[in-house]
């Protein structure tokens, strides 16, 4: 070799995440000085703000020096490590090998993340993508060398949020056990860092704001019609009617950053997407009041989708002004969601569930009905606004779910 | 209902034939006064006669040919090779004779041909072989190869009462080691396949012994994974509307043959899934056959030849990893 072993050796830099980001942290390398990597394999974990994820190899070769530890935040195009493409003499500083002039390490490969268009699929994968319109690039595989398997992409097919209505919610009480002795853990451990961010976010908002909630009974026949014909999620109705809502009360759609309330004039919505176990996260959907129903089921789609398979970017979970969170599809018909700080409400979407009701026709006489009732509660800070707003608002809601055609 | 091993099912076709209708008689090599090589009609020409349980010459040819003219006027023959092996020497008069009488001279013949076929007890090259694949190629011929004691008789009686020439397989190895319940009397097993065992993540397709391999190679759940196990039961019809159903399903396919692979039934039954099932499929079609060898006497090395369910457990598992 004549030239410097540096001019060939290979940066492994902090990427850029979004464009509003401009720094972010190691949270664990997953090779050593020393270790050979392939190209694309995972060589450390990140976390910005909002999002973690997994920074892939630029290049494969051996890993000659790791110059950002575990913990410390860097900006946006530093360079954490160095790589030695294949057929470099690497510095005599890499350990720990001995051998004069041997340069491998201990061997550390991974499947490496599959490439758009590099991948081929099975008949059946390709048939089932067609059906339910999916980006197979996006389903992670579990075949072998990652092959996306027919089992991969129905439980991509899976995550798509369940309908909004749902049969009754009642179930017999189970039978009470007999109180145990304390029996012995079967899981646990320190939380995960999604876990403690998510603590510190809620605690923060109650401490913050004077929060209150306020439900309204929605009949949800309309909704139930036009979504069985349209075919998208009853979310997306009330998102569509919300923002219908905001528009009498824009003091809905705000922040409130101490004693500093700003109105915004587009409606950034948040929906919260459980990712199971792991926790929740909040993406956006910008400008949401350009969107139709169908534009805005389309978005709750993708964003659900992309969070599911840790694809957002910060600039994804950033700028909401007004979020709904839709945990209905599990049965529940009540909550008092916490407020997603700095904002000033946050709308809670529960199970629709057949009641008795009683209608009045338009001669004034009343008859008993089965609808498709849902109840809608609105978490509101007292700081930012009054009860009167908000109960005028949900019937504004309510009122738009119930014009539905 | 009785249970009945699956040579006493076929044994209580015969007899419950033979006593429901005059025009069945059957015919073959020591069937009647010795009862069989395999005691299958094992006191029969005391009950029904000589002219009813005919012993004949050691010609096969000669005993399909006298089938094919009896049936041509009316009769309902029942034939038995003493080995499978040895409907070589008759192979003229099934094909050419029997199975192109309807399109020549719109003839039907009524003729069943049991079959005792297989491998598994050293019976070396000339008593082990599977040859039902020689006769799904020619047409006008239905072949059929049960894996139960049940089906054992209802697809005999079905056999016989079929106006076409049938090719009856009857696997040997199981004669008395297949035991089940059997209904009493005449019943008719229809000519389709059997879901043996219901399963969503890959099907194993298999016929007569091969279906046992097949739930035994299963039965330990191959790390929790949901196999299905079809019989197909009748090789000529093949049901292709069972196979694609499990394929649609499934996805992952291991077909079985105890016969040669060549041109086997299975290589049918792939070609087809090929075809018609191309787009449920989430891996290569994987066979397990014997290798194109005669079966060997020697016991290690027809072991090493014919499917066995370690060979048929490692295929599945590798499939299912793909």
């Amino acid at each position: 070799m004549s030239s410097s072993p540096t001019d060939t050796l290979v940066d492994v830099t902090m990427p850029q995440m979004g464009v509003s980001v401009a720094e972010g942290t190691v949270v664990a390398w997953r090779v050593e000085s020393g270790d050979r990597i392939e190209a694309e394999a995972t060589i450390c974990e990140i976390s910005t703000d909002k999002i973690d994820t997994e920074v892939p190899s630029p290049a494969s070769g051996v890993v000659t020096e790791i110059l950002v530890p575990i913990g410390e935040t860097v900006d946006v195009g530093t360079v954490m490590a160095r790589i030695a493409p294949a057929g470099v003499v690497v510095p005599a500083a890499a350990p720990p090998s001995s051998l004069d002039g041997e340069t491998v390490g201990q061997t550390r490969t991974e499947t490496p993340s599959p490439k758009n268009g590099h991948r081929r699929y099975s008949p059946v994968v390709q048939r089932i993508a067609a059906e339910h319109n999916i980006d197979l690039s996006q389903v992670p595989g579990t075949g072998r060398g990652g092959r996306v398997r027919k089992q991969d992409v129905l439980a991509f097919v899976d995550t798509d949020e369940p309908p909004l209505h749902i049969e009754s919610p009642y179930r017999p009480d189970p039978v009470p056990a007999v109180a145990p002795a304390v029996a012995p853990a079967v899981g646990g451990g320190e939380l995960s860092r999604m876990r403690r961010q998510i603590g510190e976010h809620m605690k923060r908002s109650l401490e913050t704001a004077a929060t209150c909630t306020t439900w309204i009974e929605v009949d949800m026949s309309r909704v139930e019609a036009a979504r069985a014909r349209l075919g998208v999620t009853g979310l997306a109705f009330v998102a569509r009617a919300s923002i219908d809502a905001i528009r009498e009360y824009p003091a809905i759609n705000a922040w409130l950053e101490g004693d500093r309330y700003t109105q915004h004039p587009d409606v950034n919505l948040g929906i919260a997407v459980s990712l199971g176990d792991d926790g929740l996260i909040v993406p956006v959907i910008p400008r949401a009041q350009e969107l139709s129903v169908e534009g805005i089921a389309a978005r709750v789609r993708d964003i659900a989708r992309r969070a599911r398979s840790r694809q957002l970017t910060p600039d994804d979970v950033q700028g909401g002004t007004f979020t709904i969170t839709n945990p209905g599809q599990y049965g529940s018909i009540m909550a008092t969601p916490i407020i997603n700080q700095p904002q000033v409400a946050i709308l809670d979407s529960e199970a629709v569930i057949k009641r008795p009701v009683v209608i009045t026709d338009a001669d004034g006489n009343d008859s008993i009905a089965i609808r498709p009732i849902m109840i809608l509660g609105l978490s509101w800070d007292h700081r930012a606004l009054d009860g009167a707003l908000a109960a005028q608002f949900l019937a504004a809601v309510k009122r738009n779910l119930e014009a539905v055609s | 209902m009785p249970t009945l091993t699956y040579l006493q099912a076929i044994s209580s076709a015969l007899r419950d034939e033979l006593r429901a209708d005059d025009r069945v008689v059957l015919m073959g090599e020591d069937i009647g006064t010795f009862g069989g090589a395999f005691k299958v009609t094992d006191g029969f020409i005391d009950e029904f006669g000589p002219d009813r349980v005919m012993d004949t010459p050691l010609a096969e040819s000669g005993i399909i040919g006298t089938a094919v003219g009896a049936a041509v006027v009316g009769m309902r023959p029942v034939c038995e090779m003493q080995f499978s092996d040895f409907i070589s020497c008759g192979f003229d008069q099934l094909v050419n004779v029997a199975g192109k009488m309807h399109y020549r001279q719109g003839l039907a013949v009524p003729i069943t041909v049991r079959l005792p076929s297989g491998g598994g007890f050293s019976g070396g090259p000339f008593h082990s072989q599977n040859p039902e694949a020689w006769f799904m190629h020619s047409p006008g011929i239905k072949v059929v190869a049960p894996s139960t004691a049940e089906d054992a008789k209802g697809l005999l009686h079905a056999a016989i009462r079929d106006p076409n020439p049938v090719c009856y397989m009857e696997h040997k190895h199981l004669y008395r080691r297949v035991k089940g319940e059997v209904p009493s009397g005449v019943f008719e097993t229809p000519f389709t396949a059997r879901v043996a065992q219901a399963g969503s993540d890959l099907v194993v397709i298999a016929y007569g012994a091969m279906v046992h391999t097949a739930l035994e190679a299963v039965s330990d759940g191959l790390d929790g994974a949901s196999v299905e196990v079809l019989d197909l039961r009748s090789l000529v019809p093949l049901d292709e509307e069972a196979i694609l159903d499990s394929v649609e399903r499934c996805s992952k396919v291991v077909i079985i043959d105890e016969a040669n692979s060549t041109c086997a039934a299975g290589a049918q039954v792939a070609a087809l899934i090929a075809e018609k099932g191309f787009e449920s499929l989430d891996g290569p079609v994987v066979r397990v056959a014997t290798p194109d060898v005669p079966i060997p006497f020697s016991p290690p090395l027809e072991a090493a030849v014919l499917p066995g369910v370690d060979r048929v457990r490692e295929a599945c598992r590798e499939l299912l990893a793909y």
